[in-house]
């Protein structure tokens, strides 16, 4: 074997880790792939799950095997193909560490102790715990909280937990990740749109990291249209690499070139005269504030680091150009102002006119699904919830985790929160400082977690309830997509593994166990109900008041795909969905090829570019100014980027192989990017002493972790970043356990008021070499 | 009967690696940065310092076997197990492979590299004996593509996608000074 490590030349020359140090660790793999077989074999049309994208593929299987995993060429939003971790879906389908049978914790919360059990056991012990603990909080259903993290069963979930449940504390990713950016274009032009990428001649990129972290269309038409691209980011991301310019920035600071090119655009009067007129709201207001300010292009060069000659350049180009877009991102939020950064950048599409129009950001015709009733009660006892208190504006469907999860820490919240069903979402590595997340999770009386792998917040659980993969299911059929909108199923491609279940069989068997016992707490607590029951009788009481918690699922997903799709839309269409997994109007004739398996799916002339519709743009916002925050995008000085000497700005992100931690496990995608590494500038690195694949301690004022060091001239000297998704803690986890660092050991907990998000890029560390 | 080639538009890599993990799948290629049949090369990082980077040479190379007209593997081979097929491609006789590893350092573009479970020298045939056996007209690397930035098909046949690019686009191929003639193509 002595002889092709030499030879094999490619692995010398490679630079990044991976080929370094993969050697030992690989040694240990098992052997995993099959080779596809000559057989005849099922091509069943199914869609990803592993990450948030959902795109649309085929499933090869061979027998009762998935052999391949292949792109389906009808889905308009994923254009033909699956990325890396698409294809590695195999490996999360069978996946050693899966989790098989429901288990019930014998030992310390966190300690990986559990027993096997029957799924009626496992709903048993759920059932007696919420008696004790409903009973204790006289039904008020809010004590019950629960989270899913993003993807097609949320809604389902929370009909569940929300409508027939009855609780009001709902958690998702949202103040982890893109609220802001919904809020902010919300609120600025009453939609929050679709970027049309492949309409646009001219696209700026702050940040979001569109070649590795790929969404769908967004990516591919990146990929495969020509429009000129340029690129700010304070590290140089193969997306930066790969543009036509790339800017280096200061971190945070994407709102002071935002500003200047708002400036420019109005003292220039480079923006769109008839488009302001017609559809501004207060354009004298924000045109007298940002007058008055002076953000010129030097004023942004000494908060940037842009030169100003670039910043006027780059402007002028922008409004020069036909169809100009400046992508609004989406990624965590960053820093404190990032509401206002993400309303900047929405004013500056609005000004050049990019609203509602190719190349902008569209509205577009979304197909209508038709939503299955939901009968639910109205508990009288249920309180509202709390998390979105000194939140101006905030998501009431999925809150602020990290003022939820201060509130109960500091014992703060208007009631007691003692029990938290946790699907597809996992805390403890999801969000800034761990340790409080554990604490949080600690003062539960009951933890249940609904997941496919033991992950760190599984270990915390007292119930582990076992799901199937995406790849093993039927869901809800979804509609995708405005430019050109379509509908699209995910078709069950094998039966579940193990005594694993769909989410909607494990909430079926949930809700069959407690209905009786939690109406019967309702009866004894809840005052309405028992004027209900002298009115109406106990049955019809019951009945008509939605108290079944389990009729939402009494027909099978497939049974109700089926009615939902052929009342509304016909048998055909449900036809399509059943055999390509896609449909949408006039499919057969629209969709064809043009070159080596690239499609057209919407003809240009019907694609959705401009739609009727009356709407503003609002250029200020008063409940801003009435809660003591800027109702038009200004500049702070405390947004100033200031790092103290010796110390580095934590910034975060993630490889194109990962998916937050939930990939993390994945022997395929280990295979590609086998840990994550610090980037830390090059001359910086000298400096210190610290050379590639070093190890080094990186602390911050609330943890410390350890990590290889990768030294690169492509990331700014005050600045440090390392991908999200690695030192995962359960040891379940045999390909992540041990490998690497988590970002949210050392990130410090801070959130923005405007909508609770936690902020991402504040934390300064110190980083030393072991 | 073809004479099966590939194109690159290799300036839309984005070293996503899409095409190294389908083509594992799809051919059970064994696990191991070692072990595959084909990869992606980082060539030239960026050079200066960070707020001047000069990023004008780096790119993403698509790298796998050239399947050369003049294949050095096919002639080192001292066991005859190397041959060309109906469609020109460079295959091998498994049971012929002894490992003498004469074609794994006859290759100029390290395309070559040992298979520890069939104990043979492996390397891309172009989904030969897996989806081109089944009829199918795509490779696993080139269907899977984000960019679509592979072409395959029949250089024999003027109408062919791969026939027409190579007369629209400039093109070059890896060490031509090795007189190997390879069928793979870099666009320009």
């Amino acid at each position: 074997m002595k002889v092709i490590e030499v030879s094999r030349r490619k692995f010398l020359q490679g630079s990044i880790a991976l080929s370094i140090y993969a050697s030992s660790s690989l040694a240990k793999l098992p052997q995993i792939t099959t080779k596809t077989n000559m057989q005849k074999a099922k091509d069943i049309p199914y869609l990803c799950n592993m990450c948030r994208n959902k795109c649309a593929g085929f499933a090869r299987v061979e027998g009762e095997s998935v052999t391949k995993l292949n792109p389906n060429k009808y889905f308009p939003k994923s254009r033909n193909m699956l990325c890396p971790k698409g294809n590695a879906g195999i490996n999360a389908l069978y996946d050693k560490d899966r989790l098989k049978y429901p288990l019930i914790r014998i030992g310390k919360r966190g300690d990986g102790k559990y027993r096997r059990v029957t799924w009626d056991e496992a709903y048993e012990y759920i059932k007696n715990s919420l008696i004790k603990i409903l009973d204790k909080q006289k039904d008020n259903r809010s004590t019950i909280a629960y989270c899913n993290g993003e993807g097609f069963n949320k809604d389902e979930y929370i009909k569940f937990f929300g409508d027939k449940l009855g609780s009001s504390n709902f958690l998702d990713e949202g103040s982890i990740c893109l609220n802001t950016k919904l809020g902010a274009t919300m609120l600025t032009i009453g939609d929050i749109g679709e970027p049309d990428i492949a309409g646009s001649d001219f696209i700026i990129i702050s940040g979001a990291n569109r070649f590795e972290s790929l969404i769908t269309p967004d990516s591919i038409d990146l990929l495969q249209n020509e429009q000129k691209l340029i690129v700010l980011d304070p590290r140089c991301t193969v997306t930066a690499l790969k543009a036509d310019e790339y800017i280096p920035i200061n971190v945070g600071t994407d709102l002071a070139f935002c500003l200047a090119m708002t400036y420019i655009a109005i003292k220039d009067e480079l923006y769109n005269k008839e488009f302001v007129q017609k559809y501004f709201k207060d354009f004298d207001k924000y045109k007298e504030h940002i007058l008055k300010s002076e953000y010129t292009a030097q004023w942004a060069e000494s908060k940037t680091h842009i030169p100003a000659h670039k910043i006027e350049r780059i402007t002028k180009d922008f409004f020069g150009s036909k169809r100009p877009l400046y992508y609004l991102g989406r990624r965590s939020v960053w820093v404190e102002n990032d509401f206002q950064f993400r309303r900047a950048m929405v004013l500056i599409n609005a000004l050049a006119g990019s609203i509602n129009r190719k190349g902008g950001i569209i509205f577009g015709q979304p197909i209508k699904l038709p939503q299955e009733e939901v009968n639910a009660p109205m508990y009288a006892n249920a309180q509202a919830r709390f998390d979105l208190d000194g939140i101006v504006y905030g998501s009431s469907k999925g809150g602020s985790w990290l003022n939820f999860r201060e509130k109960l820490l500091t014992n703060s919240s208007p009631y007691p929160i003692k029990t938290m069903f946790i699907r597809k979402h996992n805390l403890m590595q999801n969000m800034p400082n761990i340790t409080k997340t554990k604490k949080m999770l600690e003062i539960m009386d009951l933890v249940v977690v609904i997941d496919t792998l033991p992950s760190d917040t599984a270990l915390m659980a007292d119930v582990i309830l076992p799901e199937c993969t995406y790849l093993e299911r039927e869901d809800m059929v979804v509609s995708f997509n405005r430019l050109e909108p379509s509908l699209a199923m995910r078709n069950q491609v094998i039966k579940p593994l193990y005594e694993s279940r769909s989410m909607q069989n494990i909430l079926k068997g949930l809700g069959k166990k407690l209905t009786k016992p939690l109406f019967e707490i309702s009866k004894k607590h809840d005052e309405d109900l028992q004027d209900s029951i002298k009115e109406l009788g106990e049955k019809k009481a019951f009945t008509e008041g939605g108290y079944d918690l389990s009729e939402l699922y009494k027909n099978d997903i497939s049974i109700r795909n089926r009615q939902l799709i052929e009342k509304s839309f016909g048998k055909e269409v449900y036809k399509s969905l059943k055999e390509k997994g896609v449909w949408y109007p006039n499919m057969d004739k629209y969709h064809r090829e043009i070159f080596n398996n690239s499609y057209e799916y919407y003809p240009k002339d019907k694609r959705y570019y401009t739609i009727k519709r009356k709407f503003k743009v609002n250029c200020y916002l008063k409940k801003l100014s009435d809660n003591g925050f800027d109702a038009m995008p200004t500049w702070r000085e405390e947004y100033n980027f200031v790092v103290p000497k010796d110390k580095f700005r934590m910034i975060t992100g993630r490889y194109i192989s990962d998916t937050q931690t939930a990939s993390t496990n994945n022997i395929m995608l280990r295979e590609l990017m086998q840990t994550n590494h610090i980037w830390i500038n090059n001359q910086i690195a000298k400096r210190l002493g610290i050379k590639l694949g070093d190890e080094v301690e990186v602390s911050s004022s609330i943890g410390k972790v350890k990590i290889l060091a990768y030294p690169t001239n492509k990331i700014a000297p005050s600045v440090v970043w390392f991908a999200h998704g690695y030192g995962v803690n359960s040891d379940e986890l045999t390909n992540a356990f041990g490998n690497g660092a988590s970002d949210n050991m050392i990130l410090e907990d801070k959130f923005e008021k405007i909508y609770g998000c936690a902020t991402m890029h504040h934390t300064d560390v110190t980083i030393r070499r072991i | 009967m073809a004479n099966y080639g590939m194109a690159f538009d290799y300036k839309l890599c984005i070293n996503c690696r899409a095409c190294e993990v389908a083509c594992k799948e799809e051919n059970g290629i064994e696990l191991g940065a070692r072990k595959h049949r084909l990869w992606i090369n980082k060539e030239n990082e960026p050079t200066g310092d960070f707020w001047n980077l000069d990023r004008t040479k780096s790119r993403f190379m698509q790298m796998q076997c050239q399947e050369c007209e003049e294949a050095p593997c096919l002639k080192a081979c001292p066991n005859q197990a190397i041959y060309r097929d109906s469609n020109g491609i460079v295959r091998l006789y498994n049971d012929k492979c002894d490992l003498s590893l004469d074609c794994v350092k006859a290759c100029p573009y390290d395309a070559r590299y040992v298979d520890t479970r069939k104990k043979i020298t492996d390397k891309c045939i172009f989904c030969a004996d897996t989806r081109l056996a089944r009829g199918e007209t795509t490779t696993a690397c080139q269907i899977t593509c984000p960019a679509k930035l592979r072409i395959f098909g029949d250089l024999d046949n003027p109408n062919s996608e791969i026939s027409k690019i190579l007369k629209e686009r400039k093109y070059f191929q890896l060490k031509p000074e090795k007189g190997t003639r390879p069928k793979l193509f870099y666009l320009e």
